[in-house]
């Protein structure tokens, strides 16, 4: 874990943490065993999952889209997301553009499919979206949350 | 249940890694998009999870530095089962041309993108020249 150490905070080794960045990219493509369901570093959104002993926690991280615009499906225990985020109508009108010199985030339709633990409840489940991460929350199965067991002492 | 079984194990070993000491930490270079034209640059920064409160732009001399601190959103009891993203703040700097206004600079953030403009000063913007029509 060294590389969390090395924070770079002049522009030149930012702009070499980029390219580090990008060779992960590229070894990641060429990894030889990965999650079927997994992605490459960079993929847009980017995904966590946690769990409580209640529920089962997704952490969709998709800044700028306009959270009616976000398709959440969730059938069998896999939960699906997709979308769109047009990075170039987000810049407007005023002022018109009249070039770039860095285009850097996503831009276009995306789809994440994310499979969750057997204990989730479909029936229970709610979303929210805030400062662009979507927060999907997920009950889990009655009889799947951890009991705890009470020892009568004699 | 033995296949539960083996994931707890697994889970419990890759939590070591991201204890809360080394998330704080954590910090990613945001991907940006820089436009420009004729009144000044804009520049989009990807940051989800930061709130305006959080957000942090400053420029030294020529530097322009952004950084943004995520939010906390998890419970404290949550249990990481997959991550693809580690971060806890964001941070990235630019060296900025003699011709932005560093005074005019507007900064603000909704839902996680960051949006800056940076007018260019008055006396740099290209004027229009009219050509007179004897």
């Amino acid at each position: 874990m060294l590389r969390s150490w090395i924070v770079p905070t002049e522009p030149f080794f930012a702009d070499l943490e980029r390219m580090r960045a990008e060779m992960e990219r590229l070894f990641d493509l060429a990894a030889p065993i990965g999650n079927i369901r997994g992605a490459i570093r960079g993929t847009f959104p980017a995904v966590n999952v946690g769990e409580t002993p209640e529920n089962v926690l997704v952490y969709i991280f998709a800044p700028g889209i306009d959270p009616d615009k976000l398709e959440l499906t969730l059938e069998k225990g896999v939960l699906t997301v997709s979308g769109e985020r047009d990075t170039s109508k987000e810049v407007g009108e005023n002022p018109d553009p009249q070039g770039y010199h860095r285009r850097e985030r996503f831009s276009g339709k995306f789809r994440r499919v994310i499979s969750l633990p057997e204990s989730v409840d479909p029936g229970k489940v709610s979303a929210k979206y805030s400062n662009g991460i979507l927060t999907v929350t997920i009950g889990k199965r009655e009889e799947e949350k951890a009991r705890k067991i009470e020892v009568a002492v004699e | 249940m033995p296949a539960e079984a083996t994931r707890e194990v697994s889970v419990k070993q890759s939590e070591a890694p991201v204890s809360e000491e080394r998330e704080r930490v954590r910090t990613i270079v945001p991907p940006v998009d820089v436009y420009e034209n004729s009144e000044g640059i804009i520049l989009l920064a990807d940051m989800p999870g930061v709130p305006k409160e959080n957000l942090d732009v400053q420029v030294d001399k020529d530097v322009l530095t952004i950084k943004g601190k995520i939010a906390k959103v998890v419970p404290d009891n949550l249990k990481p089962l997959y991550a693809e993203f580690g971060a806890a703040e964001y941070e990235r700097a630019f060296t900025l041309g003699a011709d932005v206004d560093i005074s005019k600079i507007d900064a603000r953030i909704s839902k996680g993108v960051l949006r800056l403009f940076l007018p260019k000063l008055e006396e740099v913007r290209p004027k229009k020249i009219e050509i007179q029509v004897e």
